[in-house]
């Protein structure tokens, strides 16, 4: 007995060190899902209130490009809006009448907290359960996909970013239609890779890359990049560099795009697999 | 006593908030994050109990993560950090030893010199341990072996830099 307290109070350091350790390990694996950790809500509020604060003086002195790019935006749905009402088709923005109405919801919001550096990059938005919003959205801006939706709270919403190791997308090249998986392998936040293209395709630089539509969350057809580079490595498919079109550091204004039937298609399919 | 948990204590807020205001928003080329908060363990006085320097980094980190929403990993790796500081403490002595005593460890206890290997030392493991848990793979190990050193020497920049202005005051 007097052995085993001289020796705990001996290496009563190394006992504090196991046990801090492996609340952190539980803390880093035991959360499953994001915001799944009680104490981290609490704190969550707070934080987000801080974010929310610089995230505003930091957005103040972007006015003037904001402000250029909606102008930007505008103009590009004029366009599509003349082209409409003159009964000319316009197939890139495609948004599909079902019995049930639209297929697809959007909302509109801003980012508050972004990352770029980090291996596992996620995104802040300052819309939540109450605006409509839940797990499982798309996440999108002017420029292209951004994103899908992890978790979400009353007045905010967590996305994953398209910068994060974890992150795996269905994308096509628009030329061809082949499809591949797209993911970022970490080094730069400009550019992603698309594996699984095959080797007898051919492809260039320059070639758009878009959503496939077959992850069932994110529409079709919604910009994601160009190919700025490719190689033909030892197996059958290629290396495909991708040159995102978003600039995810300057990522403010997204919107957010709900698919009304994702339940009804994820169940059907469920009963296949 | 009272003194140091009320110095120490502001030291702790100062950091906290110079790291997720300022650090956080800092990178250079995606690449790298400097970590400044770690000098918080790296000042604590010579005779700190050990469990007590344990729970002290541990609140620390956990702090850093409810803010950046990295559930436990600066927890983990300024846990692991404080863990090894007194034996990294006890490879870099000085000749005749450390004088025990209250005041906490700084750039001009025992040199400019000494304060760098010291610092070097223990912000190299925080980062090593840090960005290797982020990932959790071993493929791309020399593209994370990069990034823990390139933010290593800014984090040890950014160290030195805080601790001259701390000196200067």
């Amino acid at each position: 007995m007097r052995n085993l307290l001289n020796f705990l109070a001996k290496y009563n350091h190394v006992i504090v060190f196991i046990l801090l350790e492996s609340l952190a390990l539980y803390l880093i694996f035991g959360a499953d899902n994001y915001h799944n950790i009680k104490f981290y809500k609490g704190f969550r509020g707070i934080s987000a209130n801080i974010e929310k604060s610089v995230s505003n003086s930091r957005y103040y002195f972007g006015l003037k490009e904001v402000n250029d790019r909606l102008a930007t935006e505008n103009n590009v749905l004029k366009e599509r809006l003349a082209m409409l009402t003159t009964g000319k088709e316009y197939s890139t923005w495609e948004v599909i009448d079902t019995s049930l109405g639209r297929q697809y919801c959007f909302f509109e919001g801003e980012v508050i907290n972004n990352s770029v550096n980090r291996q596992k990059n996620y995104i802040t938005i300052n819309r939540g359960q109450k605006d409509g919003i839940d797990k499982d959205m798309a996440v999108i801006s002017a420029d292209g996909a951004v994103g899908i939706i992890v978790a979400s709270s009353k007045n905010y919403s967590v996305a994953m970013s398209l910068l994060n190791i974890d992150m795996r997308m269905s994308a096509r090249i628009k030329s061809n239609g082949y499809f591949g998986s797209l993911s970022w392998d970490g080094v730069n936040y400009l550019e992603a890779s698309l594996s699984e293209i095959p080797q007898h395709v051919s492809i260039n630089v320059g070639d758009t890359v878009e959503t496939s539509g077959y992850s069932s969350i994110f529409p079709e057809g919604v910009m994601v990049g160009v190919i700025s580079d490719y190689y033909s490595s030892g197996s059958d498919f290629y290396d495909i560099s991708v040159r995102l079109s978003v600039d995810f550091k300057k990522l403010r204004h997204i919107n957010v795009i709900g698919n009304r039937l994702l339940e009804e298609q994820t169940e059907l399919e469920s009963s296949f697999e | 006593m009272i003194n140091n948990i009320i110095k120490y204590g502001l030291y702790a807020v100062i950091l906290v908030l110079v790291q997720l205001l300022a650090c956080n928003n800092i990178q250079f080329s995606g690449y790298i994050n400097p970590y400044v908060y770690l000098l918080f363990i790296l000042i604590l006085p010579v005779d700190t109990p050990s469990w007590l320097l344990l729970l002290v980094a541990f609140l620390m980190g956990l702090i850093i993560d409810v803010f950046s929403g990295t559930f436990g990993l600066h927890a983990f790796a300024t846990t692991f950090v404080a863990f090894i500081r007194p034996t990294v403490l006890g490879l870099i002595a000085p000749h005749d030893g450390y004088q025990s005593s209250q005041s906490g460890l700084s750039i001009g206890s025992y040199g400019f010199k000494w304060f760098l290997i010291y610092s070097s030392i223990l912000v190299f493991v925080h980062h090593f341990v840090l960005f290797f848990l982020e990932v959790f793979r071993m493929t791309n190990f020399f593209n994370t072996f990069l990034r823990v050193l390139l933010s290593s020497i800014f984090s040890v920049l950014f160290i030195l830099l805080f601790e001259l202005i701390r000196r200067g005051k």
